[in-house]
């Protein structure tokens, strides 16, 4: 192998594939990326056998020949080179000369064909959705994704597609989180069941940018997401989802309204004397007064009054303040609205739009209550 | 009068059947292999208060004749067995003769047996002694009533506990055979309530798993991966692993041709294989079921006979070879296409010499695994997963036996102790007036992240976070009832559990400090648990001492890891001012001492 391609595009690429290598591989080629050059392209791949990523450059090749390379190391040694081509070389054992200006450097690298075979995903139907919406709607929920490895249903989101919408889902057993856009597809139909999509690979597509749109096969157990040349695939999380709908409180009737930022600073500084292994805040609503308040036995008490919208009967809430922050970090919204019943019942709360914007109520967050 | 005296006989029976009969579980125990011996396709078990009032079983077994049904409670009376040669290969539950007799001398029992229909015969015994003696109908079987267990033995009846602790047991064995024969149907109620309605299902693999999700659920029944067929010819290898989602609870059952038994040497061939395999602490459920020649097997080792020996000791090997593939394939990576094109990752290197780090729980040889302390964990049936901060420093470094454990007063606390260094970047070596000390550090360590939590933890009141979907606990017959007397008392601790219809139970709220899937194993583990304390203060200290212990353990610095003279100065200290400076949380010693005398001694000098 001998190739010539452009350092900042190739950097391009290394920067996505990086989100895919296991920093902490037990098996030594998964710490690796796959190089193939052929025709005009330079092919890369990364895999952590879960999720992979392949994607690739055009280069002037002199040589056809593949290789597995060091990620971390080639990918520091890319970056902090000076000139704008680099020359890649395939020399005897397996070694990868990199030559750039006046810089050489030779890695070891490992035979590629002990690089794991990505799977393919073929599909008869294919669904097409803007990136720019697909990030939008990830950013909403991934907060809510268990990290709890022993749930690993919970791992992941649920993917879901009708006709007319398009739904991403996400719990971890004590908030939850739900958006739903419009979306005007046929052959949805593998998404009708939805798919839980692991946190991994919700990451890398928030890594990815342009005017391309996502387009996204299935199959059996992996699912496919194209964005121009790259291919993000990812293993279908397996386990049954919560039935969400059915959780999820629609008869809640105190509605106090809020602004945003002004919950959010609050909170933040109320918290600072919630405990430490125990977080919770008391949230309490009177005539058109929040107060929130925290106490610690070892630390001391603190209490802040928000103003807010509310003509209700008196109400009371504890609630884990990391929760509430995280929800209204995922909201660019001026003001919230919680639903709330009583302390035992879960808060509900929704981004409420600018009345000119669209509807406000297809983003919800459900958070269950913490006895404080 | 001569001091030494012949017992009488009626005392030698009540003596020998302390062996037998300890409880109304070991009752049906006996009375279920009985049934199961006889050819019974049915098995109906009937109690009243635990065992304690009444037991009745019936079966549709083979029945006995007059004369049969007199012999039975001879001691040494047996249908099984003849001579010593057939006692080589006993291929029954059965074969000492031993448990009618036993059972028959301190309860009132009444047979009514029919070998068939119109041929029956009911014999009343009491205490040993045959009251009566009649025909009477029944369609072809056995039912035996055992009523007012040791009547006559009033200290032995003092000894048994509450119904619900003894109906608890009596229900587990049931259960236990339940697993070993998913063909046979299995009831079992307490004074007119259903506890186990098990029909018959099939004698394979898929009978089996029925037959779990029978008296386990959905849930864990959908989880088990089958083990790979093994063993040698005339043995089988046969029975279920769990897949990760399982590692909750203590479901670990291991049965030996047929019979359910705790056997450490099993047990800990499995742990290993986990640790191994899964590199995880944490054990999947299992349901083994091993079969060997009887020849091959010696039963006759303990009187219950739920302890075993296998003659061929590479049967052990095998047994482990058969896990392991288990194992391997209940960690569900095969499914994936990608995983194909990878063989086996490679093991890291054992720990070899100073300075060298390791994997931990690689290196344990079988030969080093400590079976004493294995046989611990398998006694109470529970894999301790304290154990894994046990690591060996290095292979054989010093007669284990010598160094003897300190017997340091809390008073001589305050004595100087210069800190020589650290060995092998595991062990503080401590030069002490009276001699050497040796401390584990990670031992030491964890014993002081582990009181300065429990002192946190119990200060806080505790919060309680509610779950969005309550999850619904699936549990067997007797875990169910054992977590149904726990409800109110683990309330006030944030474990909030919910009744549902049906004696379901659901767990919907959990303490703050815990994640929801810590908070379900603890529920899983207090309802497997074999003695558990009500009160609800002992509860909690209880619960605050495993979650703080695994939390210190977690966090405690592990060995070969060097540490600056600052750090193991500070180590020390706060060692020394632990209210119990002298064990880890789970136990361990974190202080070997060789005293100068003990120096001297073994130098020579003495
Ligand atoms: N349910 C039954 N149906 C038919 N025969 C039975 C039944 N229970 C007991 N017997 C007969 O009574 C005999 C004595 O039973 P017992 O349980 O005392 O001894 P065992 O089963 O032979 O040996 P062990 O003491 O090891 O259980 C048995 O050998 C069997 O022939
Ligand atoms: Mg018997």
């Amino acid at each position: 192998m001998e190739i010539v391609v452009s350092r900042e595009e190739l950097v391009a690429e290394l920067a996505l594939l990086q989100g895919i290598v296991e920093r902490r591989a037990t098996i030594p080629v998964l710490s690796h990326l796959l190089f193939q050059a052929e025709g005009e392209r330079l092919s890369l791949a990364a895999t952590d056998l879960d999720v992979s990523l392949s994607t690739g450059c055009g280069a002037e090749v002199l040589r056809p020949g593949q290789l597995a390379v060091q990620a971390k190391k080639f990918t520091e040694i890319v970056r902090a080179l000076g000139a704008d081509e680099v020359r890649l070389t395939l020399a005897e054992g397996n070694n990868l000369a990199i030559e750039s200006g006046r810089s050489r450097f030779r890695i070891r690298g490992l035979e590629a064909e002990s690089f794991p075979t990505l799977p393919k995903v073929e599909s008869s139907s294919e669904l097409e959705f803007p990136l720019a919406t697909l990030r939008q709607m990830i950013g909403k929920v991934l907060f809510a994704i268990s990290s709890e490895e022993s749930r690993f249903q919970l791992n992941g989101a649920l993917f879901k597609a009708t006709d007319s919408t398009l739904e991403l889902v996400a719990t971890d057993g004590y908030r939850l989180a739900r958006v739903e856009t419009d979306f005007s597809g046929a052959g949805a139909e593998g998404l009708a069941q939805g798919v839980l999509v692991p946190r991994k690979a919700l990451q890398e597509i928030l890594r990815f940018s342009g005017e391309e749109p996502v387009r996204f096969r299935r199959n059996e157990h992996h699912l496919s997401f194209r964005i121009g040349d790259r291919e993000l695939i990812s293993r279908i999380l397996e386990g049954t989802f919560p039935d969400y709908e059915r959780v999820i409180a629609r008869d809640h009737e105190k509605k106090p309204v809020l602004s945003r930022e002004a919950l959010q600073l609050a909170v933040r500084r109320v918290s600072l004397l919630s405990g430490e292994r125990a977080r919770g805040v008391l949230l309490r609503f009177e005539a058109d007064l929040l107060t929130i308040s925290a106490a610690n036995p070892d630390l001391g008490e603190a209490e802040e009054q928000v103003v807010c919208r509310y003509d209700g009967e008196p109400v009371q809430i504890g609630l884990n303040p990391d929760y509430i922050g995280h929800f209204l970090g995922a909201i660019e919204s001026n003001e919230v609205r919680l639903e709330l019943k009583d302390a035992e019942s879960q808060c509900v709360g929704f981004p409420i739009e600018d009345p000119e914007g669209e509807a406000g109520d297809r983003y919800l967050c459900v958070i269950m209550p913490m006895h404080v | 009068m001569a001091r030494i005296q012949l017992l009488p006989d009626h005392l030698v029976s009540q003596i020998a059947a302390g062996e037998v009969v300890e409880r109304p579980a070991s009752v049906v125990k006996e009375l279920v292999e009985n049934s199961l011996d006889a050819g019974a396709r049915e098995i109906a078990v009937e109690l009243e208060v635990g065992g304690k009032r009444r037991i009745r079983i019936s079966d549709d077994g083979s029945g006995m004749g007059k004369e049969d049904a007199l012999l039975a409670f001879d001691q040494h009376a047996t249908s099984k067995i003849r001579d010593f040669e057939d006692l080589q290969r006993v291929a029954t539950l059965g074969f000492r003769g031993e448990a009618l007799a036993s059972i028959a001398a301190v309860a009132r029992v009444e047979l009514l047996t029919a070998e068939a229909p119109g041929e029956g015969w009911r014999v009343r015994i009491e205490g040993s002694r045959v009251r009566s003696v009649e025909p009477a109908s029944r369609a072809r079987g056995t039912t035996l009533e055992i009523a007012s267990l040791f009547f006559n033995v009033p200290a032995r009846r003092k000894f048994l506990k509450q119904p619900r602790t003894e109906l608890r047991r009596c229900v587990e064995v049931v259960q236990g055979y339940c697993l070993a024969c998913p063909d046979i149907t299995f009831r079992l109620s307490h004074e007119g309530r259903s506890i186990i309605d098990a029909t018959a299902t099939s004698a394979d693999g898929e009978g089996l798993r029925e037959r779990i999700r029978q008296l386990f659920g959905d849930q864990l029944a959908d989880a088990l991966v089958e083990l790979p067929a093994g063993g040698a010819a005339g043995e089988s290898i046969r029975g279920f692993v769990g897949k990760r989602e399982t590692a909750k609870g203590r479901r670990l059952f291991i049965f030996v041709n047929g019979r359910l038994i705790r056997d450490r040497q099993v047990l800990a061939t499995y742990y290993r294989a986990v640790r191994d395999e899964w590199k995880h602490d944490e054990y999947p459920s299992l349901f083994l079921f091993l079969g060997v020649p009887p020849e091959d097997l010696d039963v006759n080792v303990h009187p219950q006979k739920s302890e075993v020996r296998f003659r061929d000791a590479s049967f052990v090997h095998r047994v482990s070879r058969v896990l392991r593939e288990g194992l391997v394939s209940a960690r569900g990576e095969e499914a994936a296409p990608l995983r194909e094109a990878w063989g086996a990752a490679e093991r890291p290197l054992a720990w070899s010499g100073l300075g060298a780090v390791s994997e931990p729980s690689i290196h344990e040889t079988a030969a080093a695994f400590d079976t004493r302390d294995a046989g611990a964990d398998a006694q109470s049936g529970v894999w301790d997963w304290r154990r894994d901060g046990r690591q060996k420093i290095a292979e054989a470094a010093y007669d284990r036996a010598s160094p003897s454990e300190v017997p340091l007063s809390r008073g001589s606390r305050d004595r100087a102790v210069r800190i020589l260094g650290q060995y092998k970047g595991a062990i503080l070596l401590l030069e002490t007036p009276q001699g050497l000390l040796l401390m584990d550090q990670h031992a030491a360590h964890e014993r002081v992240l582990y009181e300065k939590l429990a002192r946190a933890m119990e200060a806080e009141e505790p919060k309680v976070q509610r779950l969005l979907v309550p999850q619904l606990l699936e549990l067997s017959p007797s875990e169910r009832l054992q977590l149904d007397s726990l409800v109110e008392s683990l309330q006030p601790m944030g474990l909030q559990l919910e009744r549902l219809s049906g004696g379901d139970l659901a767990l919907v709220g959990v303490p703050a400090v815990l994640s929801d899937q810590q908070a379900l194993s603890l529920v899983l583990e207090l309802a497997a648990s074999e003695e558990q304390s009500t009160d609800p203060a002992a509860l909690k200290r209880q619960i605050l001492e495993s979650v703080a212990a695994d939390r210190a353990c977690k966090a405690a610095i592990k060995i070969h890891h060097a540490l600056p003279m600052a750090q193991m100065e500070q180590l020390v200290a706060s060692l020394f001012a632990c209210d119990d400076p002298y064990s880890c949380p789970h136990g361990r010693p974190t202080l070997l001492e060789m005293s100068d005398a003990e120096l001297e001694r073994r130098f020579g000098r003495r």
